[in-house]
């Protein structure tokens, strides 16, 4: 599948009000799926709107909190760069999303 | 007015009867929808062989009697949790005929996500409506929804609607008919197939907001007001101080207005019985109605303004997203512990009492997380352990109130620790596992809805009753009666105080001395019934902890619940049914005596007794609504087997250790 040219970094090393693609993650089957029903699907836009714990972040009108553990295991792009068909993608670490 | 993809046929035609499914996204506002449409007349049980809530209600139309379910609020019913599979199984007939149309609410200010529902939906055989709610906050927002083009686009029925001021339900009702009546119209041709992925229901969704909103709603647009909240209501300190503030104050409003009604309720039943034994001729009828019957049903009645006070406030404090918020700000504590962050309301709770407690873990979305925290909040001590608390730290620090007050407060600790070890214990055992990792919408702040909160509060009432309080009443009329048979002819020792009291000189000393033969009375029956011969039987199971076969009693008969230890041990003392614990009492019970003369309360065996109450599981009505919460009786005998070990355990370490001290 594609990956973005731009290196994937987790979600919890931005910063309040940056803006970023969702790339990959690292997450069970489970909360990935619930992440997914909640708007965070791959390649989602996303923006940071709080760091630290609980970690908060708003994918189009959703705002939705995760654990800060949970936001190091999401990995994306800054500035939202664009990725497509990234459905069941592996992770930087090789985890299927 | 509906806007609808198709005209309406007649409805003379159809059958009477229709059902329907109401289903939407969390915080939607589809509970509003669902109480306009179907008013106080709906009622929650649990989805059949599930422990999943849902509530089924009725409104008629056009001739048309609509049966209609609430179903839970789910992001996507492909999702694998309970109430995803309820949802799944209801909308597509798995268990029985799929309903004539379903009623998918949606956000109007998150259009998108919500669409992806929509979608899934559709592609199943029942006709949609869309409720498409909250439409004047998204006005308000700037937002523009051609409700006509979105049916167009869509294929059903878009009605715009405000539940909480009614606006467009009487559309809404007129366009559940036309779909039930009128023949689906087809899919939309781009519509993605029935197992597309949410990449794909969310691309089509996109396309559709497209199509048919006027201002893109779905940004992400800063909400600097929201923000600004979640920052201070999820900060370590600030988050902190304001859940304790509104704990305090939802804890000191349960525990100060619940008191009112069940004082009164106490009171209208010591009326009734006293009633029945008026109008009853003496003898086991009268003491069946008037102590098994109406004590029994008074034992589950009392439990009813706990437990609605308790949803009406969480009902209150839901709506406004707060509770959302302070599950993150507790998830920091509890998920080191196996347990999330949702479980504080459970186990805070269980200080007022484990039923309610145990009921409010239906907020927990997780159902190994729902269940460590069914098992885990008896341990809190609950207000019945405090009457049983103050009389064995009495005994045991007579002088020194002080210290009986730390022995006190560390009950509470020693309480909540077990709720916590002993959920670390089952996610290395029986829930393997750790508490999943929080992962929450944070829904935009409300002001609560009122009517909501008191349809919730009264049907949780109803829905107790109707389970849980069934067995409770059952099981308080068996208690009474192993209490209280069999009978047996007042002794000899009885006899001679009442000729003692007939030939006193002073009307004084005759009441003192028919007092004393009374309460004597009592005691001697208390020994001679099934429950006094059962603690007879079990007491070599107790001595190891210190007890005699009159303590061993009181524990047996606490089973009923634990404050019955005080009035059990106040009637073999011969002081009367005593439930206060007052110094008189405290200074009889004290001076109770074994076989052998030596004093039952050594320092020892109250302690160890002090232990086994923080501990014990001592509550069968907590049994009744564990099996009913759990949905059978593996986990009930396991939480009776654990606790009782647990205290058994511990309170035999107290009372050997203490005796090894030397503090016998």
């Amino acid at each position: 599948m594609s990956r973005s040219a731009s290196p994937a970094v987790p979600l919890n090393s931005l910063e309040a009000g940056a803006e970023a693609c969702l790339d990959a993650t690292e997450l069970d089957g489970d909360t990935r799926a619930l992440l997914r029903s909640l708007g965070l699907t791959d390649a989602s836009h996303l923006r940071v709107c709080k760091t630290g714990e609980p970690f908060i972040f708003q994918v189009r009108a959703t705002r939705i909190g995760v654990s800060a553990a949970v936001a190091g295991r999401l990995y994306v792009t800054r500035n939202g760069t664009a990725l497509a068909g990234l459905n069941g993608s592996n992770g930087p670490h090789g985890t299927s999303a | 007015m509906a806007l609808t993809a198709q005209a309406p046929e007649p409805a003379g035609a159809l059958q009477r009867d229709v059902r329907i499914a109401l289903l939407g996204n969390p915080n939607t506002g589809k509970t509003t929808i669902f109480n306009a449409l179907c008013g106080v007349r709906a009622k929650t049980s649990n989805f059949p062989g599930t422990t999943t809530a849902i509530r089924t209600g009725q409104f008629t139309r056009d001739g048309l009697h609509f049966h209609t379910v609430d179903l839970p609020g789910v992001y996507d019913t492909r999702l694998q949790t309970p109430e995803s599979r309820v949802a799944r199984s209801v909308v597509t007939g798995e268990r029985d005929e799929a309903p004539a149309a379903t009623v998918v609410v949606v956000d109007a200010c998150n259009l998108t996500r919500n669409l992806v529902l929509v979608g899934e939906i559709l592609t199943g055989t029942s006709p949609v409506v869309v409720a498409l709610n909250m439409e004047d906050l998204a006005e308000r927002r700037g937002v523009r929804i051609d409700a006509g083009a979105l049916a167009r686009r869509i294929g059903a029925a878009v009605v715009p609607t405000v539940a909480r001021s009614g606006k467009g339900l009487d559309d809404l009702r007129a366009a559940i008919v036309a779909a039930v009546v009128a023949p689906p119209p087809p899919h939309p041709a781009d519509l993605p197939r029935a197992d597309a992925s949410p990449e794909a229901l969310t691309a089509w969704a996109e396309v559709v907001v497209t199509d048919t909103v006027s201002s893109p709603i779905d940004g992400t647009a800063v909400d600097s007001l929201t923000e600004r909240f979640d920052r201070a209501l999820t900060h370590p300190l600030l988050g902190t101080a304001c859940f304790v503030g509104v704990m305090g104050l939802l804890f000191w409003t349960l525990f100060t207005l619940a008191t009112i009604p069940m004082d009164l309720i106490e009171a209208t039943f010591a009326g009734l019985g006293n009633l029945a034994r008026g109008q009853i001729p003496a003898g086991p009828i009268q003491e069946l109605v008037a102590d098994g019957i109406v004590g029994g049903v008074a034992g589950t009645v009392v439990f009813l303004p706990q437990i609605m006070l308790l949803f009406f406030l969480i009902s209150l404090l839901e709506d406004t997203g707060y509770l959302a918020r302070a599950a993150f700000v507790m998830d920091r504590l509890l998920h080191r512990f196996g347990l999330p962050g949702h479980a504080f309301v459970p186990l805070l709770t269980a200080h007022a009492c484990a039923i309610p407690g145990i009921m409010s873990t239906r907020l927990i979305p997780d159902a190994r997380d729902r269940l460590a925290t069914v098992f885990v909040a008896p341990f809190m001590s609950c207000s019945a352990r405090l009457p049983v608390y103050v009389l064995l730290t009495s005994l045991i620090f007579a002088d020194r109130p002080g210290l009986a007050a730390l022995v006190f407060a560390g009950c509470y600790l020693l309480g909540g620790s077990a709720a916590l070890v002993s959920s670390l214990l089952f996610g290395h055992t029986l829930l393997k596992g750790r508490a999943r990792p929080m992962v929450l919408e944070l829904p935009s702040y409300k002001v609560p809805s009122l009517r909501n909160a008191v349809l919730t509060a009264k049907d949780e009432g109803l829905a107790f009753l109707r389970t849980a309080g069934t067995v409770i009443v059952a099981i308080c009329i068996v208690m009474w009666w192993l209490s209280a048979y069999p009978t047996v002819e007042p002794s000899t020792e009885v006899e001679a105080l009442r000729a003692q009291a007939t030939a006193a000189t002073t009307t004084d000393e005759a009441e003192a001395l028919l007092a004393e033969a009374n309460a004597r009375e009592t005691s001697e029956a208390q020994a001679a019934s099934f429950a006094g011969q059962l603690g007879q039987l079990a007491e070599p199971v107790f001595r190891p902890l210190g007890f005699d076969w009159q303590l061993t009693v009181g524990v047996l008969t606490s089973f009923l619940a634990r404050e019955v230890f005080v009035s059990t041990m106040s009637v073999l003392v011969g002081a009367g049914d005593e439930s206060e614990v007052d110094e008189g009492v405290i200074t009889r019970i004290r001076g109770m005596t074994r076989a052998d003369g030596t004093a039952v309360f050594t320092p020892s065996t109250s302690a160890a007794a002090l232990v086994f109450f923080v501990l014990a599981m001592q509550c069968l009505p907590t049994l009744a609504v564990t099996r009913r919460e759990t949905g059978g009786l593996k986990y009930p005998l396991l939480q009776l087997g654990y606790m009782s070990s647990v205290a058994y355990a511990v309170a035999f370490a107290v009372h050997q250790g203490l005796r090894l001290a030397g503090m016998a």
